[in-house]
């Protein structure tokens, strides 16, 4: 059994259901068609105001992909955890370990090429609608924020997808995330904000941003993020490995 | 030849006990029943051949290999275990294909297991749309996939039409003449005794009995003979000088214990007494099996393995 036959198997798997694959897609549709809607309406009002960041207007509509993100990789775990589907699953390809890397890898390469895809199409469709105040991939941290911006989208769907596999339920880790980063961050600004910038989302999004406030950098806010996606990756991947399907 | 080697086997779930040191052996070229009630532990101990649960104790291996070892485990064995688990939202194909890639079985294969299990105009169809029969037949075709020697089937015909049960019993004759080896659990008798060469039967997670069905049946009943005659009361006396009494219904027949027809046959012969009808009974597997788990020590093991045969 070779990695490249599971991984095939795996991105079959996601294909075949459109929930699935339907979430992927709203990735792109989601943040391209709120950006079109912002732009198009007070992008150039939101772009004379002193002291706007460009860069972070211009990928605003990644707060509702990132939600497409989490449910495409929740749903693409949670499907497994359906009637006993895993045990299917498991009878084709009994060495976990491999069978959860090959459907990580699957999950986060899909989200990671879908999220290029967004962030590219999205800041150059966005800035046509700018006018005078449209901005070029050559300023500074624009190609930055968009690699960045795609990383950051696979990993919020790996941390979803990890937790799935703790969890075995997309219901509860959707009803797990999407509080903590819509809602939390509101809550807690006032009280904790040092807290709120080391958040899976929050610390993410500074590679978003012309110049990140105070908080972690941009690379190193992706990197926290990237530590949270781990920690559910690991704790998915301990879920896998030691109970019974 | 590929077989089922079942350990010590042992998997507890707190502190119940699903399966209880269970140890036999699944061999090939002959359809293997496994039977017992409900909860008897069928399901559970093929999930732990197939490594799906961690056994609490001992071992379960496929051609003296644990399963999650095989390489491309479906080419070696192929297994039914529910059949509602396929996503309702795939279709046919793609759950087949799913799995087909996992495997390297070529997708040529998908084609062929689906018409060899008559979903072939269906297979275009999502899951969800599939009546129970229909899934059944989608979860046997998985099971085939790739054309392993060894087949496990739990329940297989649930949710079957008549013509689907007798499809999937000739199916399961045809591969145990194959040579591979062929398990079915069923928790229903009659049908079980119209497939199965050996049995395996559970009670509590535990073996009752290893033994081949005709063992089974012989050692589990008394012989009795079923008899028609015109002369009843010759009939009588010649059975009581040979110490024998028989029952006769309200039809004319007469039922007599403990006899085959042919010590029958030559008592008759002897006194001239005429039989109009005459002939062993045979016990039905149901009837065997309710012997055995209505015994005083119902759940001591009963192992006539035959190690010729090994």
């Amino acid at each position: 059994m070779t990695l490249t036959a599971v991984l095939h198997s795996e991105w079959i798997k996601i294909r075949s259901i459109r929930s699935i694959y339907g979430s992927l897609m709203a990735v792109l549709a989601t943040t391209l068609t709120i950006t079109v809607l912002i732009m198009g309406t007070s992008g150039q009002e939101q772009a004379a105001q002193a002291g706007s960041d460009a860069l972070l207007n211009a990928f605003f509509a990644l707060n509702f992909g990132q939600i497409a993100a989490i449910a495409f990789g929740a749903t693409a775990v949670s499907s497994e955890f359906f009637n006993g589907a895993l045990r299917i699953s498991l009878a084709a390809v009994p060495r976990r370990s491999l069978f959860y890397a090959a459907k990580m890898a699957t999950i986060g390469g899909s989200a990671l090429v879908v999220g290029l895809v967004t962030t590219f199409t999205t800041f150059l469709v966005g800035q046509l609608l700018l006018g005078e105040h449209a901005i070029g991939l050559g300023r500074p941290g624009a190609l930055r924020a968009a690699f960045g911006g795609a990383i950051y989208l696979a990993l919020m769907a790996l941390l979803a997808a990890g937790l799935t596999a703790l969890l075995r339920s997309a219901v509860a880790v959707l009803s797990l995330l999407i509080p903590l980063f819509l809602i939390v961050p509101f809550v807690l600004v006032d009280v904790a904000t040092a807290v709120v910038r080391y958040l899976p989302d929050r610390a993410g999004q500074a590679v978003l941003q012309q110049n990140p406030e105070d908080g972690p950098g941009p690379w190193t806010g992706l990197a926290v993020t990237a530590a949270w996606a781990a920690a559910a990756l690991l704790a998915g991947w301990w879920a896998v490995r030691e109970r019974d399907a | 030849m590929t077989s089922i080697d079942v350990h010590e086997l042992t998997k507890e779930y707190g502190t119940t006990r699903a399966v209880d040191r269970l140890s036999f052996r699944v061999q090939p070229g002959r359809v293997t029943g496994f039977l017992g009630p409900n909860g008897a532990g069928k399901s559970t101990a093929m999930r732990l051949v197939l490594g799906l649960d961690r056994p609490t104790g001992g071992s379960a291996t496929i051609g003296g290999r644990p399963y999650a070892r095989l390489t491309e485990p479906l080419r070696t064995v192929g297994a039914l275990l529910d059949a509602q688990a396929a996503h309702g939202s795939r279709t046919a194909r793609s759950h087949v294909a799913v799995l087909a890639a996992s495997n390297g079985i070529p997708m040529s294969r998908v084609k062929a297991v689906l018409e060899e299990t008559g979903l072939g105009d269906v297979g275009a169809r999502r899951i969800k749309s599939f009546s129970l029969g229909m899934r059944q037949r989608l979860g046997i075709a998985v099971a085939l996939l790739g054309d392993p020697h060894v087949v496990m089937l739990d329940e297989p015909s649930n949710g079957l039409d008549p013509e689907g049960i007798i499809w999937i019993r000739e199916l399961m004759k045809r591969l145990a003449r194959e040579g591979r080896t062929v398990l079915v659990s069923s928790h229903l008798m009659n049908e079980t005794a119209s497939f199965a060469d050996h049995l395996v039967v559970l009670g509590r997670g535990r073996l009752l009995a290893d033994m081949s069905m005709k063992q089974f049946l012989d050692s589990r009943s008394t012989p009795r003979v079923r008899l028609r005659t015109t002369e009843p009361g010759r009939l009588r006396s010649a059975l009581a000088s040979k110490g024998l009494t028989g029952v006769q219904a309200d039809d004319g027949r007469w039922a007599i214990d403990g006899v085959t027809a042919a010590e029958i046959g030559a008592i008759a012969a002897g006194e001239g007494i005429p039989l109009l009808e005459l002939g062993d009974e045979r016990a039905t597997l149901e009837q065997a099996y309710l012997d055995l788990t209505a015994d005083d020590t119902p759940f001591a093991a009963l192992t006539t393995r035959d190690r010729q045969e090994t």
